[in-house]
């Protein structure tokens, strides 16, 4: 579902795992133990297969369905799964799995963008925030609760109308949401990175503040956000496809994920594959997204 | 104290105020004015009658001007006119809103209800797949796409069952449903936050001290646990309260209730933008007014925040 | 940190979660009790005609919402289907006869030259606020209708554009002038966006003309309560007597309420008028018809005779399609009957002029309309749009990309688009469909490198109104032989010139300029439960008035 509203729900669940987590086990956790024992860990493999051939189809989607995804055999409308079309067909004949597989790019380009946006300017501003002293970081956290007091997915709304909906608008429209929650992780780790010994100990033998920024604080304060670009990736997946339900996705043929889902939906009560598997992979994508965050969660702490 | 609570009500009034002004140059991208596009429903409108509407409606000053004007405004309570519709915008806002308050006020119950109660089970059920069943439930509820559970639900029980209408008339199912459907989305984060705080709050020495004593684990949950996981999930909550005024669109949609999230989509779609500026300041004047009230009951839950708490609420945990 | 502790109330905190699954399977069972599309609700027969039962509140589930209700504005169903049994016009068009018939003006006539026009209004009609309907509230609406009203920011009527005045004459008559002949002018007053309202509602500002609660009308039903962006109940005026001439109801509506809401959701329309939530639903989807059957309710498709065909309109001026020689290789390189079979059904007909068959002065086309993509690709060639290296055809540097918007009201608008993007891809052109975009609507129908609109305009007679304005929203652009041709249909002193005008402007708009591509005749397709009974006027608008419903 998930217009902007919810976004900031996952994102905070995240984020604020992290903290509590973080701050309770600081002192205790033996790192390169752990790291070892996620990545030997069956449920890390699980999870990241299945993301792999979702990869795979993003990637070469012919090798995966060889069916024409835009062009349908008007005959062949609205047959149910089976043997031959895995998802049966849409209502003007095309083979759903092949428009499932080849919409993964665009798919994953245009969330991943979102997602981007919000790692590059949430990191600038979160680092801001937690390095540049008192005032800064003031300024900085007035900024973020703008971002957070204006619903999100009303400026995706206004930034789809204002440039035609497709990739980089939608892209945008649900990135800038998304600053918000990366800003607030990488504060907060940088922060704790900050107040860490070594740390201290780099800036007394004379290092300056950005090979100290960049030597130090952003590699170690990586996990959290790498655990956050997982799961905001799953969320922005669903962000847009409530765009395409509430009329603001990419124009067809564009076979979309979401707007797969949005559209099939018209023949929810004649041909229920259209929404529903589909669907299904969504859903799925984004569990282990999820899944994928708490791993790398805990590959990467320290 | 009382610095403290003036100085987040000068934080909040000037959130607002941002807010404010950054919708205001935002819904200035938009490629046309409410104005021609309010006249051209049949045919392009002449320039005369646009020039004199825009006048009317005070389009035609400069921007600087407009957004001074529309600022005073809103100090003598004159939210502007909504074009599409020819109210004034608070008229317009107001004949809804109150639609949109009880079906987010209920989610938001619901949710926590349904949060807590799937901790709890998670937390006290005996059987280890029951407990893993129950803990991977919130990240399904937060992937499974709204509108989509809200159609299939619509679909199931009205139409195939007959048991709920499909219009809201009233009855309990047309306001439970959006609910539900509503909650379980909104119940995943804070579920998941919960569940993290109360294993933290577990691992601590006094719970072994309750335990060796002889507590039952239910006891211990009920009233030790939870009072010392709920800050983390009251943070959460207090930043979902904001959003989940704008969130009920999807369900309105879906379930062709009235409430803000028509208004929302019909002001975006005829680039209404005195109605814009009225949902913003509203949703950011809730959001604000939610998490100050969170701001002030946390050092009732936690006395220790106070002291350390120099920053907001959400930043209060990083302390 | 494991957290083991076994409980003892373990039980009902359990059953929470299996509350939860439960509703999870039952969503899942639900979508394969939806695949099979089982539904028995009402009787396998059809709508039995006995006598018309008295009183019952009707129904009636439109697409969208409705904030704007001003009647000029009406030129959207959504409105003028409820403001047709609201507002009374002066005159009808029957559907069954072809012919305009007495409504308010029981008489009415025409100077042979079509520049002057009397009215003869019937006595004792009243407004539902009690002032009479007379001759000078009459001639009130005329005015608003034909210049606008300044004040409110209400633009004149476009089917009004000829209109210089009108007077009362004697205790009952209203005689109209006009600049220039104009021999639709009539059939223009029996127009649904013709509506006469009382003269204090002609007074309000623009808010109030838009506003539902405050338009008073001499209508059958009137106003009652209102649920913003929910639901609009009308009751029905007791007092109603004054029916157009060949309306089979005489008086008062049958029903005692008819109920508006809202169903902006498509699938679930057919389910909606099947467990009889409503009486009757606009916009079924093709896909549902047969289910609808099957259930023994009605599906129920209301001809547009008062509408053109639905059609591309094509904006020219940005220069890709100013050659006549693209319009018509786009023409002809629509195959109708492929989209007929895949994405419409059997209540639609394909499209042979861009007037509809039943319309006066239709003439067939269909040898110019049939799919001919070789000829396409060979127009096109002489054109000089040449093949690119993406299958896209190009010329001076520039690419054969058009767009089309449309409203999101018609369901089938949509992917009838889908379909005719995957026949011109054969052909090098590249469509980009943002039909049913009603956001990047308000913008494109008044943006003219917008190349298409995808429409169906009401048009009553000759096409003057529809594509002769410079802004007219189809073209946006004034076509200077076409506007000869419209003046001089209009001016036509006879119906036999008259119509061979009309006949020459379907030529003109779809073969020689094509400046319309024409796909299927406009049909308002409506889901009726098996107990309703129901017609529509030649604008596809429910008659309630003359509607019933069958007893329990």
């Amino acid at each position: 579902m998930s217009i902007k509203l919810d976004e900031p729900l996952t994102r905070f669940a995240v984020q604020d795992t992290v903290q509590v987590v973080d701050t309770i086990e600081v002192d205790e956790v033996a790192a390169p133990k752990k790291k070892a024992g996620a990545l030997r860990s069956p449920a890390f493999w699980l999870t990241c297969a299945p993301l792999a051939m979702v990869l795979g189809w993003a990637l070469f989607p012919t090798l995966f369905s060889g069916f024409d995804p835009i062009s349908g055999v008007p005959a062949q409308k609205f047959q149910a799964p089976g043997a031959e079309h895995w998802f049966g067909t849409d209502h003007l004949g095309r083979d759903v799995f092949a428009r499932v597989v080849h919409g993964t790019s665009q798919t994953l380009l245009t969330a991943g963008l979102a997602v981007s946006i919000g790692l590059v300017v949430g990191t600038g501003l979160g680092l801001l925030a937690a390095t540049a002293g008192r005032a800064a970081d003031a300024v900085t956290m007035r900024l973020i609760d703008v971002l957070l007091a204006v619903p999100g997915f009303l400026v995706s709304l206004i930034i789809v109308t204002a440039f035609a909906p497709g990739p980089i608008s939608l892209g945008i429209g649900v990135g800038i949401a998304s600053i918000a929650s990366f800003a607030r992780v990488v504060r907060s780790e940088v922060l704790r990175v900050r107040s860490l010994d070594y740390v201290e100990a780099a800036f007394m033998n004379g290092g300056t503040y950005w090979s100290v920024v960049f030597k130090h604080i952003l590699p170690n304060s990586c996990g959290p956000v790498l655990a956050l670009l997982a799961v905001d990736l799953g969320v922005a997946i669903l962000a847009i496809s409530g765009l395409g339900f509430l009329g603001f996705g990419s124009p067809p043929p564009t076979p979309e994920w979401g707007l797969l889902i949005a559209e099939g939906r018209q023949y929810l009560a004649s041909a229920w594959w259209l929404t529903t598997l589909p669907g299904l992979v969504i859903v799925a994508v984004v569990i282990l997204l999820a899944g994928l965050g708490r791993q790398l969660h805990k590959i990467f702490r320290f | 104290m009382a610095a403290y609570i003036a100085r987040r009500i000068g934080q909040a009034l000037l959130v607002i105020w941002l807010a404010y002004t950054l919708v205001f140059l935002a819904v200035q991208l938009l490629p046309n004015d409410p104005v021609t596009i309010f006249l051209s429903a049949d045919a392009a409108a002449d320039p005369a009658t646009i020039a004199a509407m825009k006048a009317q409606y005070g389009y035609d000053q400069p921007l600087i001007v407009q957004y001074f004007s529309q600022l005073a405004g809103l100090f003598t309570g004159d939210f502007g006119y909504s074009l599409a519709s020819g109210q004034p915008v608070a008229e317009r806002i107001g004949a809804v809103v109150g639609s949109t308050l009880v079906l987010a006020s209920s989610a938001f119950v619901t949710a926590v209800v349904f949060a807590v109660g799937l901790v709890a089970s998670a937390t006290l059920a005996r059987k280890t797949w029951l407990k893993r069943l129950v803990i991977n439930l919130p990240p399904l509820f937060a992937a499974v796409p709204v509108f989509w559970l809200g159609l299939v639900l619509l679909q199931l029980l009205s139409i195939q069952l007959g048991i709920m209408s499909l219009f809201p008339d009233g009855s309990f199912a047309s306001i439970a449903v959006p609910v539900l459907v509503l909650a379980i989305h909104v119940s995943a984060p804070i579920a998941q936050v919960l569940l993290k705080s109360v294993d933290n709050v577990h691992a601590q020495p006094f719970v072994d001290v309750l335990r060796a004593k002889g507590a039952s684990p239910s006891w211990i949950f009920f009233r030790h646990t939870l009072k010392n996981a709920a800050a983390p999930a009251m943070t959460i909550s207090g930043i979902t309260v904001g959003t989940l005024l704008a969130g009920s669109v999807i369900t309105e949609t879906v379930f062709a209730r009235s409430g803000l999230g028509q208004v929302v989509l019909q002001s975006v779609t005829a680039q209404d933008v005195a109605l814009v500026q009225g949902l913003v300041l509203l949703t950011a004047t809730a959001f604000v007014v939610v998490n100050l009230v969170v701001d002030l009951l946390y050092p009732l839950l936690d006395p220790r925040i106070l002291k350390s708490g120099t920053h907001g609420a959400p930043r209060a945990l990083v302390a | 940190m494991g957290n083991t502790n076994p409980p003892a109330k373990r039980r009902t905190r359990a059953s929470l979660s299996i509350k939860i699954l439960t509703v999870f399977s039952v969503a899942t069972l639900a979508l394969g009790a939806c695949g099979s599309g089982a539904q028995t609700t009402g009787n396998a027969s059809g709508p039995v005609s006995t006598e018309p039962v008295q009183g019952g509140t009707f129904v009636y589930a439109e697409v969208a919402p409705i904030n704007n209700w001003q009647t000029q504005a009406a030129r959207f169903y959504e409105k003028s289907n409820v403001l047709n049994s609201v507002l009374d016009r002066l005159t009808y068009f029957d559907t069954e006869s072809g012919k305009l018939v007495g409504w308010i003006a029981s008489e009415f006539s025409a100077s042979k030259d079509q520049t002057e026009f009397t009215f003869t209004i019937r006595d004792g009609v009243t407004f539902s606020d009690g002032t009479p309907l007379d001759a000078k509230a009459v001639k009130e609406n005329l005015d608003a209708l034909g210049l606008g009203i300044k004040d409110a920011q209400v633009a004149p009527n476009v089917d009004f554009a000829s209109y210089k005045s009108a007077k009362v004459v004697g205790k009952n008559q209203v005689k109209v002038a006009l600049k220039a002949p104009d021999a639709n002018f009539l059939r223009a007053t029996s127009s649904v966006t013709a509506g006469l309202v009382s003269p204090a509602t002609l007074k309000l500002d623009n808010a109030g003309q838009s506003a539902i609660a405050k338009i008073v009308g001499s209508g059958p039903f009137v106003f009652e309560s209102e649920k913003t962006d929910e639901e609009v109940t009308f009751a029905k005026r007791a007092d109603y007597k004054w029916a157009p001439e060949t309306a089979p109801n005489q008086g008062a509506a049958y029903l005692d309420k008819l109920v508006v809401k809202y169903l902006p959701e498509v699938a679930h329309r057919a389910g909606a008028v099947q467990t009889g939530q409503v009486d009757l639903v606009r916009g079924l989807q093709p896909v549902d018809e047969q289910a609808l059957k099957g259930s023994g309710d009605q599906v129920l498709p209301a001809q547009g005779v008062d509408l053109t065909t639905n059609m591309a309109a094509v904006r020219i001026s940005n220069g890709k399609l100013a050659d006549a020689k693209v319009r018509q290789a786009l023409q002809v390189g629509i195959d109708r009957q492929s989209i007929k079979d895949t994405v419409l059904s059997d209540s639609y007909v394909i499209a042979d002029s861009v007037l509809n068959h039943a319309a006066p002065g239709f003439i067939d086309l269909s040898a110019d309309l049939a799919y001919n993509p070789e000829k396409s690709k060979a127009l096109l060639d002489e054109a000089g749009w040449v093949v690119g290296a993406d299958g896209v055809r190009e010329k001076d540097g520039k690419k054969l990309e058009l767009t089309i918007t449309s409203s999101n009201n018609s369901v089938v608008i949509k992917p009838a688009f889908e379909l005719i993007e995957q026949q011109w891809r054969e052909i090098g052109v590249k469509l980009i469909n943002r039909a049913a975009d009603n956001t990047f609507l308000a913008t494109a129908m008044i943006d003219k490198n917008i190349e298409f609109f995808g429409t169906r305009q009401f048009a009553y007679g000759g096409l003057g109104p529809v594509f002769g304005p410079a802004n007219n929203t189809q073209t946006l652009n004034a076509d200077t032989e076409l506007n000869a041709l419209f003046a001089k249909e209009r001016a036509a002193t006879s119906e036999a010139e008259h119509k061979e005008l009309v006949a020459e402007e379907q030529r003109q708009l779809v073969t020689e300029k094509a400046l319309s591509l024409v796909l299927w005749d406009e049909v308002q397709v409506y889901g009726g439960n098996s107990d309703a009974h129901v017609e529509f006027t030649s604008g596809t608008a429910p008659i309630f008035q003359g509607a019933w419903k069958t007893g329990e």
